[in-house]
This record gives C-alpha cells, structure tokens and sequence, in this order.
C-alpha cells in the first residue's frame, strides 16, 4: 500500500511542485495519473519509490515512510518505468540488461537467471542483441521488461505508450494489464485517456501540483468539473456514454453510464436492449 | 535558481556589456591574475570578482563556483605544496622540503585559479549564447560555425548533466546506490557513460541535421539583425582591465615575494 500524507515537494526548494497531496493506493490497485504537463504527475511518481524526498509531509509503503528506506529496500518493492527508455537501458546485451537489476541488487543468482530466460522466451527478445540499436518500441518493451522480471510488488509507469505506435501501445499495455490480473499494483501516469479509459480501475486527476478528482475511472472521466480543471478530453467511450445519458436521464443507472471502453459499452446496450424487449 | 551555465536574466551592467567586450575583459582579469603571484594582489581580484558578481545577483553561485574550483585546484595546490621549497623549513622530503614558503605558494594556486575562473563563468551566466555567437560573427570575424560549435558545447553541457542525472535517477530506482566513497561512485557511473554517449551522440545528430535543413552553411557575418555596438561602458570596462594587468605587472616588479 502506498499512502500519500500531505505531501509538498519542490525541486529547488524555492517552486513548490506539489500542495499538501494526500491519497492511498490499495494493493492490487491500478490507478492512472491524469492533468496536463506539469500538474506534478511525475512528480508524484517520482516520490513513490525514493527517487525525491517530500518537504512536508510523509510518503509511506507499507507503513514505513520512504525516506526510512535504502534505495535496494526501496527497488525491490517498488519497480519504475521511465519515459525515455534509453535512460534506463545500459547494458550491452539484453540479456545483461535484464539482469541488471538484480545484479544492482545483489540477487543476480541462478533463480535471476531462469527468471530471465524465461522474460525472454515470453517477449521473444534476442539475448544477445544490442539494446541500442532495437527501435523505439522494443527499447520500451525492454525497459518494461526489466521491470517485469523483477517481480516487484509495485510498478509505477511514467508514460509507457509514449511515442509508441498503435501496436506497440496494445503490445505493452496488454503486459501491463497482465501483470495487474497476476496481482502486481500499477500506477501509471497517461496522457492518452482511450489507454486510461481502457486499462484503469482508478483515475487521479492533477493539476498545479495538486489532486482535483480521484475515484473509478468511469466517474472521473465522466466528471465535467474534474476534466474541466484538469484540461482533459475524455475517451470517445465515455462521451457517448455521456451523451446518451443525457439524451435519456432513464440511462444513468446503467452500465452504459459505466462504460469505459467499447466491448464494456456493446455489451451495456445489448442488454439494455434486452432489458427493453423483455420488459 | 539557475542551473550551470544557464543564462540569468538581469539589467546589471555586466548584462548591459558588449558580449565581446565582456569576454576580453574576463582575459584581461586572468591575464592579471597570472602575471603576479602577490597574495593581496589576487585577494583584491577575487574581491572584485565577487563584487561583480553580486551586482548581477550572483554572489551565491559564485560562491558555490568558487567552492567547486577550489576543490579541482587541490591537486595543482598539492603539486605546488611539495614542489616548491620555500621560506622556513616545516617538513624535510627526500627530494627538498615543504617551507612556509611553499605553503604560501599552494594558496596563491588556489587564489589565483579561483580568481580568474569566476568572471570566466560570470560571462556565460549574463550572457545569452546566441549575443555571444553573434557578436564574434560581427565584431571579430570569427566564422559562425567555429562560434556555434562553441556556443552548442556549452549549451550541451546542462543538457547532458541533466541526461546524467537522469540516467543515474533510473540506475537508482532499478537499485543501484549512488552513495559511498568516490571510487564506489566513479565504478557505478562508468557504465552509465554508455547510455549518455548514445544520448549524446543522438542529441548532436539530430542538432546538426536541425541546422542544415535551416540553412546553416548560408549564414555569414552579416545575417544577423541585431548590432553590437561598443559602449562608454565597454570602453571604460576594458581600460579599467587593462589598469588591472598594468597593476599586477607593477606589484610583480616592485613587490618582492614574502618567502
């Protein structure tokens, strides 16, 4: 569990970046971090596992404030996608870069080398490749991939699908989501809300370094205040979710009020339809 | 709170300067600097200096600079320290000694690198890379591209800090404890060099192909709208430098050295 007490936090200690921020993400969460560039998302991410420390107020996993915890205590809980991909990725081979994180760790023995083989064999990565010279979306398969194999309980995503293709996003997102139903909680910052809409049990909406919406994602996207003050368009689900309700207030109780993605909307209609013919 | 090398705004009269006039200005100041090596002499300098920089709301990186040079000179001070038998005898070496002299003459290092360093940098900080760029174009001559290889080393230097510090970010999120003694630091970082060469290497690649395809081979000394004329201020700004080397001179002749 990660709880967010009255959390400021400033770069220079001179701009805060973050006002008195307070939340609580539950395991088995995934929750997607939501506003404009400079809200104070990566921020937030970044006060997740210990990369900066808050001016005021308390950042605690599992109980224990982050700043209590070394950075291999803090690693080993909590594993963080970058951005950029090449930041992450040092390695020679991906093979090494896999293991990196386990030989940064102390724990590179022969369990860290089957469960490296194994991330291989699943993302069908060549071992002995040049990271470098993989293309944008593998490098970003590969720094996920890092992450994924050390199994940590926490993944904190800070725009995954950036500058990634249609198929590229699904390919890692459908990882992402896998890793959720096997129980690993994810935090995700997104600027895409179709990936948002589609993926999220949980939207935080941010901006000027401070949480205006937090709740399920059909209700934050479908909070006209909420993606008001944070500047965002909701998912094209979602607005003709809204639009239907509003053409038929009858509809608000429904699922299609509840409806973050297309299959999730065809089924809310077919068996409003059904509701209908039957009733 | 400005990071290294990033220009400062300001209406100070350092700002207020001829790009070209700052930078001779910032030579003449170490050509005194190294032309005697009376200790008052360089404390006046550094004085000077300092004054300079808190006119231009400096005074605190310039400290931090002065601390950071300081520390780089050590090792030339240390040279000094233990090849430079002077004055009284403290330590006797195998190959001489260490006398008050040559204690004298480690601080004079440090002093005097301290002391020339800071309007060096002070230039960079009140000066806007493409005034600089531009007024060499103009003034002096100097080809565009030689002054824009230069201007983009420096503008490169926090961008790649900033890779750096990124890069060390993610080591440190995937485990990696940057804390411990200098070697520990320095065998954890060399890895990291590759990234922020293949960053670096990607940075400057798609620069240089951002400059071509806006016609930078047709620039010439005269593309640029913006003029650079020499001021009362420049003028009376290099005299005043040129008074400074002239002094120095004098003060080595006329003052001998204490040990």
């Amino acid at each position: 569990m990660i709880e967010f007490r009255s959390v400021s936090a400033s770069y220079d200690a001179e701009t805060p970046v973050l006002h008195e921020v307070s939340f609580t993400i539950e395991d088995g969460d995934f929750v997607a971090f939501v506003g404009t560039n400079g809200a104070g998302k990566s921020t937030t991410m970044r006060l997740m596992n210990g990369l900066l420390e808050p001016t005021a107020g308390e950042v605690l996993l599992d109980g224990t404030p982050t700043t209590q915890l070394r950075t291999s205590q803090l690693a080993a809980r909590v594993g963080f996608l970058f951005q950029n991909p090449d930041r992450q990725i040092c390695c020679n081979t991906v093979r090494d870069e896999l293991l990196f994180g386990f030989k940064a760790q102390g724990r590179a023995d022969a369990q860290a080398e089957a469960k490296v083989d194994a991330i291989i064999e699943r993302f069908g990565f060549d071992a002995d490749a040049e990271p470098f010279l993989l293309n944008r979306g593998t490098r970003q398969l590969l720094a996920l991939a890092s992450i994924i194999v050390m199994e940590t309980p926490v993944v904190v995503l800070d725009e995954p699908t950036t500058g990634l293709d249609f198929r590229e996003c699904a390919k890692v997102m459908d990882v992402i989501a896998e890793m959720h139903a096997q129980g690993t909680t994810v935090v995700m910052v997104c600027h895409d809300m179709e990936v948002v809409g589609d993926y999220a049990k949980r939207v935080v909406a941010m901006t000027a370094g401070r949480v205006v919406a937090d709740g399920l994602t059909f209700q934050v996207l479908r909070d006209p205040a909420a993606l008001h003050a944070a500047h965002l368009l909701p998912p094209q689900v979602s607005q003709i979710s809204m639009m239907l309700v509003e053409r038929n207030a009858e509809l608000a109780d429904t699922a299609i009020a509840q409806a973050n993605t297309v299959e999730a909307m065809l089924d809310a209609m077919q068996e409003q339809e059904e509701a209908v013919s039957h009733g | 709170m400005a990071k290294f090398l990033e220009y400062v705004p300001g209406d100070s009269f350092l700002h207020r300067m001829n790009p070209v006039a700052k930078v001779l200005c910032a030579l003449l100041i170490s050509i005194a600097c190294f032309c005697t090596g009376n200790l008052i002499f360089l404390v006046a300098v550094l004085i000077l200096d300092f004054v300079m920089a808190a006119r231009c709301g400096m005074a605190r990186q310039a400290a931090g600079l002065a601390k950071a040079v300081a520390i780089f000179s050590i090792l030339l001070a240390l040279i000094a320290l233990l090849g430079t038998p002077r004055g009284p005898v403290l330590v006797t070496l195998p190959w001489g000694y260490i006398g008050i002299g040559s204690i004298v003459a480690a601080i004079t290092v440090i002093m005097r690198l301290v002391a020339c360093a800071i309007p060096l940098f002070l230039v960079m900080y009140v000066t806007q890379m493409n005034d600089l760029a531009n007024s060499f174009c103009k003034i002096v001559h100097v080809l565009y591209k030689y002054a824009f290889t230069f201007t983009s080393a420096v503008h490169f230097i926090p961008v790649f800090m900033n890779d750096m510090s990124g890069i060390m970010e993610a080591q440190t999120a995937r485990g990696v404890a940057f804390d411990g003694g200098m070697v520990k630091r320095i065998r954890l970082m060399v890895p990291l060099c590759v990234p922020l060469l293949i960053s670096s290497v990607r940075k400057t690649n798609s620069a240089a192909i951002a400059a071509e395809v806006r016609g930078f081979n047709l620039r010439t000394c005269q593309s640029g709208y913006k003029d650079y004329p020499f001021t009362g201020l420049d003028v009376r700004a290099i005299v005043a430098c040129v008074l400074l080397v002239a002094v120095a001179i004098v003060v080595n002749v006329l003052v001998p050295p204490l040990f």
